[in-house]
């Protein structure tokens, strides 16, 4: 009785789930990974370095600021 | 990865500042435990940890929110948070009793506070927004 549930559960679990023909992959991943990772590259500009420079300095005269800025982050 | 934009926009806010705060609170554990500064540490985390992360992702979720004739540029939008968290940050200092955040010390922090945060909206919440594909 058990083996011909299991049987008919078999049936209708293949009738349920269309099989699967073709799982190769059709090209190869990898060099559209890297495009990608290309694209998300951070460009800063030359007024973000002059901003992250000056940042720096600020930060080297004015050192009781940092626990401010800390604390705002 | 089009659904739920508003969470992908969240999540990408929030990104930061909880990764910060790896950082603020070392500084802040050494500076009371290692250099006994005596700040209440366990009422100055408060702001930190939950108030600016959670305002980092709702304010990414408003970009998303605002149609692209009433957006500024991404840095900038970032860089207006500033304006609104530091009074928050000032009023919450005064209640908890903190004397590391005074009035003149929030003037003195404002225009590092702006760049800082400009840098980091346009380059890092920016990066994370393009990789969740938020906006």
């Amino acid at each position: 009785m058990n083996e011909r549930n299991d049987e008919k559960l078999r049936e209708l679990l293949r009738s349920a789930v269309a099989a699967v023909a073709d799982t190769e992959l059709k090209q190869d991943l990898w060099p559209r990974m890297l495009r990608k990772l290309d694209e998300q590259t951070i460009r800063a500009s030359w007024l973000d370095w002059a901003l992250i420079a000056l940042v720096s300095v600020w930060f080297f005269l004015f050192p009781e600021v940092i626990p401010a800025m800390l604390y705002h982050l | 990865m089009n659904k739920h934009p508003y969470l992908r926009a969240y999540l990408a806010g929030i990104a930061v500042p909880t990764m910060f705060m790896l950082i603020v609170l070392t500084f802040f554990i050494v500076a009371r435990f290692v250099y006994n500064v005596p700040v209440a540490i366990e009422r100055l985390l408060v702001f930190p940890m939950a108030v600016v992360p959670n305002l980092w992702g709702v304010w990414n979720m408003l970009y998303v929110r605002l149609d692209s004739r009433h957006r500024l540029p991404f840095g900038i939008h970032g860089a207006v948070l500033v304006l609104l968290l530091a009074p928050i940050g000032l009023t919450l200092a005064k209640a908890l009793d903190l004397w590391i955040v005074t009035p003149t010390l929030v003037i003195t922090v404002l225009p590092v506070g702006l760049i800082v945060y400009y840098l980091a909206w346009k380059h890092i919440v920016g990066f994370f927004n393009q990789l969740l594909r938020v906006g």
